[in-house]
């Protein structure tokens, strides 16, 4: 059965457009930039789907607008307008076809990058499932991407109208990621509207929800500009019927005036949505998890935790808990941890195990501590002790062991408990040194020695220097006047 | 009417003795088909635009991401050097005279040196992270990469491998990465980058010259 004519045009339009040509290229700096990138991220799946927002678009943003302005021109490029315009199809209808073909081939290539990122997260992921927020964005960004090309080569028939739009897309890009990247409660939202943007916490979408508020702007609002200028392709005539005829008549001769219609509602409701979408972005404040809340579209359901039972173990009685999203480096941690724990084991106030919680809570970052009732040392999955990102894209292990040690140690001498705000100011002298010398007598290197002075440091190697049983007993006795800064370096014996 | 008046050679009008000399017009006749004029609008485009990014600060001031916008923007000029490669005549002008090359490389040098001259215009005043150095380093790299790449794609779609390596060099320069193959991301001291960047655009210019870009019969979709 013969295809309808439509089908035809199509297909032949598949055949005969330029990005296939480019494919190859694209995919390279995919795999360079896109995979590699999301590869060096944790397997926590919200944190590997920023890469398409991040990465994803901005490679595919220069190929598209200029691959599209190239199929937009093709008419005026080849001379050929004075030639189509004696077919019965109205101008709309063919730059549709010519743009869909485009569009048909740049979404393929987007969705072929975007199952190769989540095989690849799917592989190593222990928990949760892929996120398509974010995948919607991204094709929502390629297609208005490549209309405002599209558009422009319909314009512009020019042999420079490609590369132009592809700087000027990339520049964009830049501009908006720029902007995004600075955006308080305090100082106006609207750059919120990029979809390049700060990569979420490390344990976005594991605790809670992630609420889709921004991602939906962000849908409407690009959206809306590419509904809005698909409707002025269909109100822009012959190019070069404006030099030989009055626009009126080359208006007239755009299409019949149901078509003309059309293409006015289609500006209107585009530019509609756009508006609304921007006046919502500057609506948005900050949620308590971390993320951005719309209260227009905002749903409560959101906000709910999401459940999930911690992967636990205790090889030596320590027990270490994390989300299932992290238990891909559980064995590590305790490995990590177990040694320490069991220098303090039977101390007053030495926690009883480690819990991972919600990095973030009530709109804060929340710092490592010892829980009071049992006595278990909490941390997150971006901060122990005073440092953070922690387990973003973690790989040399051993190099970050010892800053879990110190967390746990952190919060033990100074008895602090989790709790959210900036981070902790840093221990005194006193506790400095018996947290170097607790490291060094459990084989870890303490971190940054060089900074500490030459008190602290002596005083840490006679401590480290003690057996472990007096150590022990020392602690024992003088736990709570070290906690409280009344012990001085001349003290420690 | 006599076939004497026919045959009779006709008389130069005045205006004629005063035309441009012959390799003067051929040069502008070049030039004209390969579209330079507008790309020197495209080049002052460029310069305009890296002005306007550094003077209301789109790109960042320091660091690493302070190199993102100008490199987008000198790759954007070096696509548009490498877009005038195509000739609307094809191979029909290969066979009018053993001038084709010069012209040819003559084209490339000089639209070269206005881009880079219209891109230091642009970030004259202004904090351009790198300095003219690292700027001109740049689009001569990626002219090199345009002009190789009209090799294999034609000049119109020319513009396609500097913008893919330039996406590439904006991972590299977020990664840190130290290869003189990485050119665009080393500072403006670094002399293998310099060597790469100008052994890319010398083998470009070279078999742009002799060969001159991929040329159809008809112009690509």
């Amino acid at each position: 059965m013969p295809l309808p004519r439509s089908a035809r045009a199509l297909r032949l339009e598949f055949k005969r457009n330029a990005v296939p040509y480019v494919l190859p290229l694209l995919a390279a700096v995919f795999v360079f930039d896109t995979l590699r990138t999301a590869d060096g991220f944790a397997p926590i799946w919200a944190l590997r789907a920023s890469a398409i927002t991040d990465h994803m678009l901005f490679e595919f943003g220069a190929f598209a607008g200029g691959l599209a302005a190239w199929a937009g021109s093709r008419e005026g490029r080849r001379k050929t307008v004075d030639l189509v315009a004696t077919t019965p199809r109205p101008a709309w209808a063919r730059r549709s076809i010519a743009l869909t073909g485009t569009l048909c081939w740049l979404l393929l290539a987007f969705l072929a990058g975007v199952a190769a990122l989540y095989i690849q997260t799917a592989v190593q992921a222990t928990w949760g499932g892929p996120p398509l927020w974010p995948v919607l964005v991204g094709a929502v960004g390629v297609t208005v991407v490549t209309v405002i090309g599209f558009t422009c080569g319909v314009l512009f028939p020019w042999r420079f109208t490609a590369p132009l739009v592809a700087v000027g897309v990339l520049v964009l890009d830049q501009t908006g990621f720029r902007e995004a990247l600075g955006v308080t409660a305090s100082s106006g939202t609207y750059a919120l509207l990029s979809p390049a943007n700060v990569p979420p916490v490390v344990d976005a979408g594991v605790y809670h929800h992630a609420a889709p508020d921004l991602s939906i702007v962000q849908v409407m609002f690009m959206g809306g500009i590419a509904v809005a200028l698909f409707g002025v392709l269909g109100l822009v005539p012959e190019r070069r019927r404006l030099a030989v005829a009055s626009a009126r008549a080359a208006l007239a001769r755009s299409g019949g005036w149901l078509l003309r219609a059309v293409a006015v509602i289609l500006v209107a409701c585009g530019v509609a949505a756009s508006w609304t979408a921007f006046a919502l972005a500057g609506t948005a404040k900050p949620d308590p998890v971390g993320g951005w809340e719309i209260p227009a579209l905002h749903s409560a359901a959101s906000d709910q935790p999401v459940p999930a039972t911690q992967d636990c173990t205790s090889s030596s009685g320590f027990q270490v808990c994390v989300h299932p999203a992290f238990s891909f480096y559980l064995h590590d941690l305790a490995t990590a941890l177990d040694p320490v724990a069991a220098e303090i084991a039977g101390l007053p106030g030495a926690p009883t195990g480690a819990k991972e919680v919600a990095s973030v809570s009530g709109g804060q970052d929340v710092q490592s501590g010892t829980a009071a009732n049992p006595p278990v040392f909490e941390f997150t999955a971006e901060r122990v002790g005073a440092m953070f990102g922690q387990f973003n894209g973690i790989r040399d292990w051993a190099g970050w062991t010892p800053g879990f040690q110190q967390g746990l140690l952190d919060a033990f001498l100074t008895g602090r408990p989790p709790h959210p705000g900036p981070v902790p100011i840093l221990l005194g002298p006193a506790q400095q040194a018996v947290e170097d010398a607790l490291l060094t007598a459990v084989g870890s290197q303490p971190l940054n020695p060089n900074v500490h002075s030459a008190g602290v440091s002596a005083a840490a190697r006679r401590f480290a220097a003690l057996p472990a049983s007096a150590r022990h007993a020392w602690l024992a006795t003088h736990l709570t006047a070290l906690r409280a800064g009344a012990i001085t370096l001349a003290q420690i014996p | 009417m006599t076939a004497a008046e026919v045959l009779k050679p006709p008389v130069a009008p005045a205006a004629a003795a005063h035309r441009n000399p012959a390799g003067i017009r051929l040069a502008w006749l070049h030039l004209r088909s390969r579209r330079v004029p507008a790309a020197v609008l495209a080049l002052a485009a460029c310069g305009a635009l890296l002005h306007a990014a550094l003077h209301w600060h789109w790109a960042f001031n320091s660091g690493r991401y302070a190199q993102q916008v100008p490199m987008i923007i000198e790759a954007g000029a070096a696509a548009v050097i490498a877009v005038t490669a195509h000739s609307p005549f094809g191979e029909t002008e290969r066979a009018t005279g053993r001038w084709l090359p010069y012209l040819r490389l003559l084209a490339a040098i000089g639209l070269t040196g206005l881009a880079i001259l219209a891109l230091q215009l642009g970030a004259a005043g202004e904090n351009l992270n790198g300095g003219i150095g690292v700027l001109a380093r740049n689009v001569i790299g990626f002219t090199g990469l345009g002009l190789l790449c009209s090799l294999v794609t034609g000049g119109l779609l020319a513009w396609t491998l500097p913008m893919g390596y330039m996406a590439f060099c904006q991972y590299a320069l977020l990664e840190g990465w130290t290869a003189p193959s990485t050119w665009p991301v080393r500072p403006a001291a670094d002399r293998g980058a310099w060597i790469c960047a100008c052994a890319v655009f010398a083998t470009g210019l070279l078999l742009v010259t002799i060969r001159g870009p991929r040329t159809r019969l008809s112009d690509d979709s």
